[in-house]
């Protein structure tokens, strides 16, 4: 008779079953990871979109992630690695030497081979059937636009950083937009229309008058929006590296530039505003030089002996503007440019941002050269936010790259609005009679001021016959919506110009060209009959 | 007795084992489409957003008027603003009728130095009767 089983025996065979079943767990477990669960196909794989779009005003694409792949290698599986390096290198473009150095050093067991591999690259690498090869999903910041915003909307590192513009300005936005909807967007206040047909004309014009550097804004002035910002040399954002002659340096944003006879705007509205020119018809003696101390103010073209306060706008008298702008005094210039921001960064969404340069003691010589824009150099985006304050009633602007649904934005009260209207009948004035004539365009009532500045040389001399011009324009000027700004960086004079180089013949007429352009797609109403003027009424 | 009600619930264990089996089976397969669409809907929405990127660069304005003035031989001319872009009809609705701001609509042109040429356009066809 069997005996039975003693207590050990039973606790031995209790383990032997229990382990019997931990390892049909296991193999019943190994069974389904490697048959069946690689059969399901595992979760859909969403692209890799670490940054949302980036759009214009209307939705036009700006800057988008778009999927792509990126090699690796394995090289323990190669037989030989030379070769292997040396066919990479032939299908990828990737330098040969480099390969086979990193195939070399036992220290990589996993090596990049190349980014961003497109299609067929993919399709030639596959070709040359290597084994320990693979393809790593990722995504490749594209600028279907190429260069027309390539300064403002900036671009990004290889590990989808932004390093400019407002890749870098709209970063948290971007990434938040992306996170929250997979593929976001985010819209910013920039009319791709209106930005090529500055970028267009403005590049045309650099053209034409062999101008060193070129650039150009279009604001709205009730919100802020930049609508166009424009700067050449330009680069192509879709490309690692810069073509000869490319910059990625943003003049409008963060260079700082002496404006010349633009900056009178702000002379003649600090001197409406406080009723230091009590009438535009005061006539003003201008004569062949103005003397402060030991300094002579000069015309930069012959002037007449006399003018009205009118007129020494519309002609840009700087003798007369210096009377003008010395009634009112140092102490009183400095501290309106500083209410108005002239004397401060602008801070937008941009990161790309200026210090502007103003005498440190403001003397009578410093204010007369001020008020008609030398001595003191603001960034064009500056100028123009400045400006946009003038003519929109007279309330503080905060420009802005983010699209605002056509808010009104106008923010504090920094001059009188009868002053905004003054100044922008006589900004309608200098168009209609003054320097500013070849920027009229029938039926939209543009106003504007030119601006012609002498430019430094690197020992703080100006150089002869060399200039910077600009034109402000601002319409329609009953009614005011856009600022348009156009500057050019020493232009040469034409033919066609008789040699001048002047804003009158170099700025202003690209400013009329884009508005002739940009009024109709931006929905300003046409006026084939002339707007009312405050100098048909009493001042 | 015992017997038949034992065999019975054993023959409905079995029963419940195999339509558990069938159910999960079902669901497995179920959930291979589901991950099989939900694979090509993410694949077609990446392939979707290219070809909205690629459509984006080939319609640059840039690159239409650069085959505009090379390939039809167009140019910039002047333009003027004959009426609102609200003022046209959409696809489908009736043509503006007469004495609208769009039919009288008029303009100016400037055509180089000291010339102009005058535009006066019925910007749409008449209306068509019973429309």
């Amino acid at each position: 008779m069997r005996e039975a089983p003693t207590l050990y025996q039973r606790r031995i065979v209790i383990g032997a079953g229990l382990c019997v079943i931990a390892f049909a767990l296991v193999g019943l477990r190994l069974v389904h990871v490697s048959l069946l669960k690689s059969w399901d196909g595992g979760r859909a794989r969403a692209p890799i979109v670490a940054r949302a779009d980036l759009t214009d005003r209307n939705g036009e694409l700006l800057a988008r992630d778009i999927p792509v792949k990126d090699l690796y290698a394995r090289p323990q599986y190669f037989n030989d690695k030379a070769e292997a390096a040396d066919s990479l290198a032939e299908a990828t473009g990737a330098d040969a030497t480099r390969l086979l150095k990193a195939f070399e050093n036992a220290r990589h067991p996993y090596v990049l081979i190349a980014r961003r591999v497109t299609p067929d690259t993919e399709a030639r690498v596959m070709h040359l059937g290597l084994p320990g090869l693979e393809f790593e999903p990722s995504a490749m910041r594209y600028y279907p636009d190429g260069r027309t915003a390539a300064q403002v909307v900036g671009v990004t590192d290889p590990d989808g950083n932004g390093i400019s513009g407002l890749e870098l300005g709209l970063q948290p936005e971007i990434r938040a937009a992306a996170k929250a909807h997979g593929r976001g967007q985010v819209a910013t206040s920039i009319d791709m229309r209106v930005q090529f047909i500055l970028q267009h004309e403005v590049a045309q014009a650099r053209k034409k008058f062999s101008a060193r550097a070129a650039g150009g804004i279009v604001m709205d002035v009730n919100s802020g929006e930049v609508l166009a910002m424009v700067s050449l040399p330009d680069f192509d954002p879709n490309q690692r590296g810069l073509d000869h002659g490319d910059s990625r340096r943003n003049i409008m944003a963060q260079d700082v530039y002496e404006l010349g006879s633009v900056f009178k705007i702000f002379s003649f509205t600090m001197a409406l505003d406080d009723h230091t020119l009590k009438s535009l018809d005061e006539v003003f003696p201008i004569g062949q030089g103005f003397r402060i101390g030991k300094h002579i103010i000069h015309e930069a073209e012959h002037m007449p002996a006399t003018l009205t306060a009118r007129d020494i706008l519309a002609q840009s008298s700087n003798i007369g503007t210096s009377q003008i702008v010395l009634r009112s005094g140092g102490a009183r210039e400095h501290e309106f440019l500083a209410h108005m921001g002239l004397l401060d960064p602008v801070k937008t969404e941009l990161p790309e941002t200026a210090r502007p340069l103003y005498p440190t003691v403001w003397g009578d010589i410093q204010t007369a050269n001020v008020g008609f824009g030398q001595g003191i150099a603001v960034s064009p985006l500056s100028f123009v936010t400045a400006a946009a304050s003038v003519v929109n009633g007279g309330r503080r602007i905060t420009p802005t790259f983010l699209k605002q649904n056509g808010r009104d934005r106008r923010g504090q009260q920094l001059i009188d609005p009868q002053t905004s209207l003054k100044m922008r009948d006589l900004l309608r004035y200098v168009v209609t009679d003054g320097s500013g004539k070849k920027a009229d365009v029938d039926g939209y009532d543009v106003g504007g001021k030119t601006g012609s500045a002498q430019v430094a040389g690197p020992n703080g001399r100006y150089i002869p016959r060399a200039l910077r011009t600009s034109f402000c324009a601002v319409f329609p000027v009953h009614d005011p919506r856009y600022v348009v700004f156009v500057f050019l960086d020493q232009p040469h004079g034409t033919k066609e110009t008789g040699g001048f180089a002047l804003a009158g013949w170099t700025a202003a007429p690209i400013a009329g060209k884009v508005i002739q352009r940009i009024a109709p797609l931006l929905g300003v109403p046409y006026k084939p009959v002339p707007t009312r003027l405050a100098r048909e009424s009493p001042l | 007795m015992i017997r038949v009600m034992n065999f019975f619930c054993v023959a409905l264990m079995g029963l419940a084992i195999l339509a558990l089996y069938h159910v999960s089976e079902r669901t497995r397969v179920a959930r291979l489409e589901l991950a099989k669409v939900n694979h090509e809907i993410t694949r077609q929405h990446s392939d979707i957003a290219v070809l909205q990127t690629e459509w984006q660069h080939v319609a640059a304005p840039s690159r239409v008027q650069a085959l505009a003035e090379a390939k039809l031989g167009m140019s910039d001319s002047a333009s003027a603003q004959l009426a609102s872009f609200d003022l046209l009809p959409r696809r489908g609705e009736n043509a503006p009728l007469n004495n609208t701001p769009l039919r009288n609509a008029n303009a100016v042109l400037p055509a180089g130095a000291g010339r102009t040429i005058a535009v006066s356009a019925p910007m749409a066809a008449p209306p068509v009767p019973g429309m």
